[in-house]
């Protein structure tokens, strides 16, 4: 019996299993290129990173706007939910799904379409008479600090947060209100005891997603973003396609760089909040 | 009050761009002064255009051999990590849900040399393998939220009955999950279908998908025509949705209908 309920186990976990290998194995593949030199293993390209001028304007520049888009959509979508968990729940979710049914470059585009210098919104205000010529108004869109590509993130991932939030807030306890209010707790009490615990993990999860998505993706900027500076994707992207072998396994070299970070960050945030992740979700299923 | 800031914002913020973006596609580029001219050109550009009408077709096609394959390998492991304990259960889940946080672009230019010897580089199954890498993340961590809300007691009464592995999941299990995986389906594909860097490193170019072909129709600066380009990407999870609905009232009847909520 014990025997044939490990098996049981066994077979229900080796889809996902098969999964690991794929996403682990593509990963060490990376790796290897990352460090092959001409003359065999060595860590040649690591050290040689930081000597390229265009990779550390590319780094402040994709940080900058990681960091921004990141709080930004983060901060919105939490009020959000927040303020209107109850509504969302109701018929207000396929407005939020809305945005969801479009990939990133799609809604870059209407970004594009909307706030370029010659895009709606300029016409809007050059026929009404508010603005004199389409050249005065800003550069938002394909502009050199990022503006556009900082738009199109924050403005995609706020329905993200919210459908990430949504379930904490659906799920919260009613009673615990109740213990607050006889125990005589004030609305921060009620923040600080129940809600924020409550929180804290998706929130701390929803932000590294978004921000790791922000810093490596390259739709998006590879449309809105200008030749100088690049976000990092950009880059590594150029380099990986380049003709020089140099530049090739600089490619892999920064993409590891970047996945040992964002790793690094991902593993030791759950490791610190592992036991009060499972303690919420075993006690989350018996209200 | 609240209600009406709430759904307002949602009119501006959601449901207006895309609005602008459907008459956007059916009129000529609005010049000063002149009222809107109305026209079907962008929509007959797009669909005219025989590669376009081809790449709808392939981006479907992987899109649902990815949301297929996602539910095979979700499904059992959703189950083990909510409903059974082993060792290492926390770290496994953390592992699993890593390559959210890691470079995809890193993962398929991984792949790439060995896609190549293997002969699957600039195929339909070498770009739905790749796709994998950032949809199953999802599908697990939503799937595991959907069987976190079937209480035990329930698997221990279909059990207590004498019900099959099958027979419980059939008549247990797939109906209390629907709508975890209605909205599994529906990321894996808007994913499957959004993938530009993917699909271009692994299908390297011959493998026309709808964004393989909608970054150099960019360059035609037809604003008519991206616009109704744009607006068709709607129809791929649209399709796939239908699709999916079809084929899961075979497998779980009639049920499905009555569970019609997204999340």
């Amino acid at each position: 019996m014990k025997w044939r309920q490990t098996n049981r186990l066994l077979l229900l976990l080796l889809p996902a299993c098969a999964f690991l290998l794929l996403a682990g194995g593509s990963l060490s593949l990376a790796f290897m290129e990352s460090v092959r030199g001409e003359g065999g293993f060595t860590w040649a390209y690591y050290s040689s990173l930081f000597g390229r001028q265009e990779l550390i304007d590319s780094l402040l520049y994709s940080i900058l706007i990681t960091l921004s888009s990141t709080f930004v959509s983060l901060a919105a979508g939490w009020l959000i939910v927040r303020s209107f968990y109850q509504y969302i729940d109701g018929n207000g979710k396929w407005m939020v799904w809305i945005p969801m049914l479009f990939p990133h470059f799609v809604w870059g585009y209407f970004v594009l379409l909307l706030l370029g210098q010659s895009g709606l919104i300029s016409t809007f205000l050059v026929q009404t008479g508010l603005l004199e010529d389409r050249t005065l108004f800003p550069v938002l869109v394909q502009d050199q600090s990022g503006v556009g590509i900082f738009i199109t993130y924050v403005w995609k991932e706020i329905p993200f947060v919210i459908l990430m939030l949504l379930p904490v807030y659906l799920q919260l306890p009613k009673q615990f209100k109740e213990v607050n209010a006889v125990l005589g707790g004030s609305g921060a009490d009620w923040f600080k005891t129940v809600e924020w615990p409550w929180v804290k993990p998706v929130m701390f999860e929803t932000s590294l997603i978004v921000s790791a998505f922000v810093f490596t993706a390259y739709e998006v900027p590879g449309l809105l973003g200008v030749s100088y500076p690049q976000m990092t994707p950009v880059l590594a992207y150029e380099w990986f396609y380049s003709a020089a072998q140099d530049e090739r396994t600089m490619a892999f070299t920064l993409l590891m760089f970047v996945a040992l970070i964002f790793g690094t960050m991902a593993l030791a945030g759950f490791a610190l909040m592992n036991k009060r992740r499972m303690l919420l979700s075993k006690s989350s299923h018996r209200y | 009050m609240k209600k009406n800031l709430f759904y307002i914002s949602c009119l501006i913020f959601f449901i207006i761009p895309v609005l602008l973006m459907v008459i956007k596609s059916v009129t000529t580029p609005w010049r000063s002064g002149i009222a809107l001219d109305w026209t079907l050109r962008g929509w007959e550009v797009v669909f005219q255009d025989s590669r376009v009408v081809e790449s709808m077709w392939t981006t479907l096609l992987i899109a649902l051999a990815v949301a297929l394959i996602n539910l095979l390998a979700g499904i059992p492991i959703a189950k083990a990590l909510s409903h059974r304990s082993f060792p290492l259960k926390n770290t496994l889940e953390v592992i699993l849900l890593l390559p959210l946080f890691l470079p995809i672009m890193a993962a398929a230019m991984g792949l790439h040399i060995t896609m190549i010897r293997m002969g699957l580089a600039n195929t339909w199954l070498g770009v739905t393998i790749v796709h994998l890498v950032p949809t199953i993340p999802y599908t697990i961590k939503v799937l595991k939220a959907g069987y976190d809300r079937i209480p035990q007691d329930m698997l221990n009464q279909g059990r207590m009955l004498k019900a099959g592995t099958w027979h419980a999941f059939r008549t247990i299990e797939l109906p209390m999950l629907i709508p975890s995986i209605r909205s599994s389906i529906f990321l894996a594909v808007t994913i499957s279908a959004g993938q530009y860097v993917l699909t271009a490193i692994i299908g390297g170019g011959s493998v026309l998908t709808m964004p393989i072909i909608y970054y150099p129709f960019l360059q035609s600066a037809d604003d008519t025509v991206m616009a109704a380009f744009s607006i068709a990407f709607v129809m791929i999870p649209a399709a796939a949705i239908m699709i999916a609905e079809a084929a899961a009232m075979l497998v779980a009847g009639r049920s499905f209908l009555k569970r019609m909520s997204v999340l």
